[in-house]
């Protein structure tokens, strides 16, 4: 028994002039990217973190100094930052939620087989592929306060009294909500796509013998179609709370007021005023906070997926 | 398992990142070390440029790179001028306003010496120089230089004593009005006094039409307006330190008559608090607005039968002041200046040069209605006949009030809180005063936080 298990062993532990050839120039290849991947993701992620421990102001001529964990300590007392946190888990909560919703809809719907199908799943996707700062400007028209569409229709439908025209943007909280809806409007698809992938995973035989068994749509719904989605919808829902976690570009067509996101707050410190180590000691709390959301949300979901199975 | 004598997979990625990272270099470093101190920056740039060997062909047949704003490629159109004279080649690089400032940073930060000419907005003038990034022509131009520009635009390109920039236009808000508007109501002439400009707002707003527009949405537009009306009320907003004041009493009258107008006597389009200058020009255009605030630039516009419905109906001149104060407006000039890490800087040299001279100036004023910084252009001939809207007295008039916001690198920052807690009197979420005191609470602990 132990002859022919030994056999490979010895063979993989000798390597021959060619292919010690062919592994160091593999390597050879490999090096160039490495080190660009190296210098791109690895150094500034550490760089940042070394930052984070100095004063680094880059604009007003003072040198940089060591402040140890000070920068997070200004960090947690200012106000600005809590907000903008409330603000981000806000507009996360709520469109990650939305796009799940009405994602998993449209992907049930797209599923099926109708005239036209492949016209429908080509529209959904426009949303998605606009860059994000062109459907910015594109909402900001329609959330205008007179003009605008979204005041437009309201009166044409008589939701709104003619002699109200309200300011759709007029606080924080509104500007949150209001880019949250583009957002949602904008990233559905994504959601939608993912989640279509998954449901033509999903056996056909399952269905036959739940039909057999005289299980109806919602029953369908519940004990086949969710259970075998959830991996697709885990990561799906991981992927979009990163990016709704991120927002910054929507906002900045929206508003000055940089309290409206994390990522806003930080870049206005980094970019505008430059005070480089606070910025990045918000970006590293960012960071930690995201990683620990994440790490929650996937153990919930394994436990829940174990469950099931 | 793990044998004792071997190493984990992950040990030699992690060590061999580990060594990397250490002969990279990650932790700051002190700018004193990293370039040379400022004096010595100075004397560096001075002994790259002479301003004295300027035109003496020198330079023919080098390149720069010139970084300015110009979306429609008519500034990139007019530096071929400069190519055809000098024989320097000119890489034009035309961004939108917005994106400028992140330009010129990145490529300081990144240590990039692929752009040797970039523009200068008034505010940055304290980042560009303690940052490095602009460099410092102090003595490198004439002292008699300046003297030929108008003061706002010369005000715009000095730091703490220091000429970081060739005054590249002169700007500033204006009081537009709508004459056939102002005739309904029975008026013949715009508003002197803000008490009459509240007074008038109050006749002008009927039948769907509104007194005044404002750009009012939370962003420096809304910094300047306010910065205008303080100014009118007799504040002062900046003390002797060079430190934003915002809580004065003048500070809290003025905010007060701005929520005054748009809450009180409802004169004010309440989209204003959602609109930027454009969004109000295009109202303003459209022929439902009475009066505005705004910049140079309106004009040929207001008079195109394709973009306005009020052509021929407007109007501009002095925004109104109040008391002993005839008008105010915050000056909106730009410099054009060279990067300190540029390695043409002589042939740079020549371009700022060429910018401040009556050939480029006056082809700004007739392509893109821009004016002059250049003070003897105002009474040239051949100004005075590309003046086609014949606004150019107007305009003038306004320049000899306008007051310069700070430039000191804090700014930025504290702008940003003062358009905050203005906006959040302008919603009613605090009173005038709590919100000025509030801004001025928050500026005080932002400077302390920047010193730390």
């Amino acid at each position: 028994m132990a002859e022919p298990n030994a056999a490979p062993k010895r063979k993989r532990a000798k390597f021959t002039p060619a292919m010690r050839h062919d592994a160091l120039l593999a390597y050879v290849l490999l090096v160039p990217t490495i080190y660009i991947l190296f210098r791109i993701f690895i150094v500034p992620i550490f760089q940042s973190s070394v930052w984070s421990l100095y004063k680094y102001n880059l604009m007003d001529g003072s040198d940089p100094k060591p402040v140890g964990l000070g920068n997070y300590a200004d960090i947690f007392k200012l106000q600005d930052f809590w907000t903008s946190m409330g603000n981000t888990v806000y507009f996360t909560v709520f469109s990650v939620a939305a796009e799940l919703a009405i994602g998993f809809f449209a992907a049930l719907l797209l599923n099926h087989a109708f005239k036209g199908r492949l016209l429908f799943r080509g529209m959904i996707m426009i949303p998605w592929a606009m860059l994000t700062l062109v459907s910015g400007l594109l909402w900001n028209w329609i959330y205008q306060p007179g003009y605008g569409a979204l005041t437009v229709v309201l009166h044409n439908l008589h939701l709104l009294p003619d002699s109200s025209n309200p300011l759709w943007l007029s606080s924080s909280t509104k500007v949150v909500t209001f880019s949250a809806i583009a957002d949602i409007w904008k990233m559905t698809p994504f959601m939608t796509l993912l989640l279509l992938a998954g449901l033509q995973h999903i056996p056909h035989s399952l269905y036959e013998a739940a039909v057999i068994d005289g299980a109806g749509f919602w029953k369908k719904l519940r004990h086949i179609t969710v259970p075998q989605l959830l991996p697709t919808a885990i990561v799906a829902v991981i992927l979009r709370i990163i990016g709704a976690y991120r927002v910054y570009d929507i906002l900045t067509v929206f508003t000055g007021d940089a309290k409206t996101s994390t990522s806003y707050l930080t870049y206005n410190y980094a970019f505008r005023y430059f005070y480089l180590g606070k910025a990045s000691a918000m970006a590293w709390v960012s960071t930690l906070l995201i990683l620990i959301l994440v790490i929650v949300y996937m153990v919930l979901l394994k436990r829940n997926q174990d469950s099931h199975l | 398992m793990l044998n004792k004598h071997s190493w984990p997979k992950w040990a030699a990625p992690v060590l061999l990142s580990a060594a990397m990272l250490s002969a990279c270099g990650v932790t700051p470093s002190a700018k004193s070390d990293a370039s040379p101190s400022t004096s010595s920056a100075s004397a560096g740039a001075q002994a790259e440029m002479d301003w004295s060997k300027l035109g003496d062909g020198s330079q023919k047949g080098k390149k720069i790179t010139v970084l300015m704003v110009d979306t429609d490629g008519r500034v990139a159109q007019m530096a071929k001028k400069f190519t055809e004279e000098t024989g320097i080649e000119v890489n034009f690089m035309g961004v939108d306003y917005n994106s400028l400032f992140g330009k010129i940073t990145t490529a300081s930060l990144s240590s990039s010496s692929d752009i040797d000419i970039i523009e200068m907005d008034t505010i940055w003038g304290g980042q560009f120089y303690e940052g490095k990034i602009a460099a410092d022509l102090t003595n490198v131009m004439p002292k008699e230089t300046l003297a030929n520009y108008t003061q706002s635009s010369v005000d715009s390109v000095i730091y703490n004593g220091h000429v970081l920039a060739i005054p590249y236009y002169s700007s500033s808000k204006h009081l537009y009005w709508n004459k056939k508007l102002l005739a309904d109501a029975g008026y013949n002439a715009p508003p002197k006094t803000w008490d009459e400009f509240r007074e008038m707002s109050k006749k002008l707003t009927k039948n769907g039409v509104y007194g005044s527009a404002w750009s009012w949405k939370q962003a420096e537009s809304l910094n300047i307006d306010f910065d205008t009306i303080v100014a009118a009320f007799g504040g002062e907003l900046l003390d002797d330190q060079g430190k934003l004041h915002v809580n004065s009493s003048e500070a809290v009258q003025a905010l007060t008559y701005m929520t005054d107008l748009l809450h009180t006597d409802k004169t004010v389009d309440p989209s204003s608090l959602q609109w930027t200058e454009d969004d109000v020009k295009n109202a303003f255009s459209a022929g439902k607005i009475a009066m505005m605030i705004n910049w140079e630039g309106m004009y040929p516009d207001l008079n195109n039968a394709e973009m306005s419905q009020v052509v021929g109906q407007t109007d501009v001149g002095l925004i109104p002041g109040q008391g002993a104060v005839k008008s105010t407006a915050v000056s909106g000039s730009e410099g054009i200046g060279i990067m300190q890490s540029s390695k043409n800087k002589q042939a740079a040299l020549e371009f700022v040069k060429w910018i401040g001279e009556k050939g480029f100036q006056l082809d700004n004023f007739k392509e893109m209605g821009i004016y002059p910084s250049l003070k003897s252009l105002y009474e040239d001939p051949d100004m005075i006949a590309a003046d086609t809207t014949e606004t150019l007295g107007k305009i003038v008039e306004q320049f000899q009030y306008g007051s310069n916001r700070p430039n000191a690198p804090g700014y930025v920052e504290w702008a940003d809180i003062q358009s905050n807690e203005i906006y959040n009197a302008l919603v009613k979420n605090k009173t005038p005063q709590q919100a000025l005191d509030d801004a001025a609470a928050k500026i005080d602990q932002a400077i302390q936080r920047a010193a730390k």
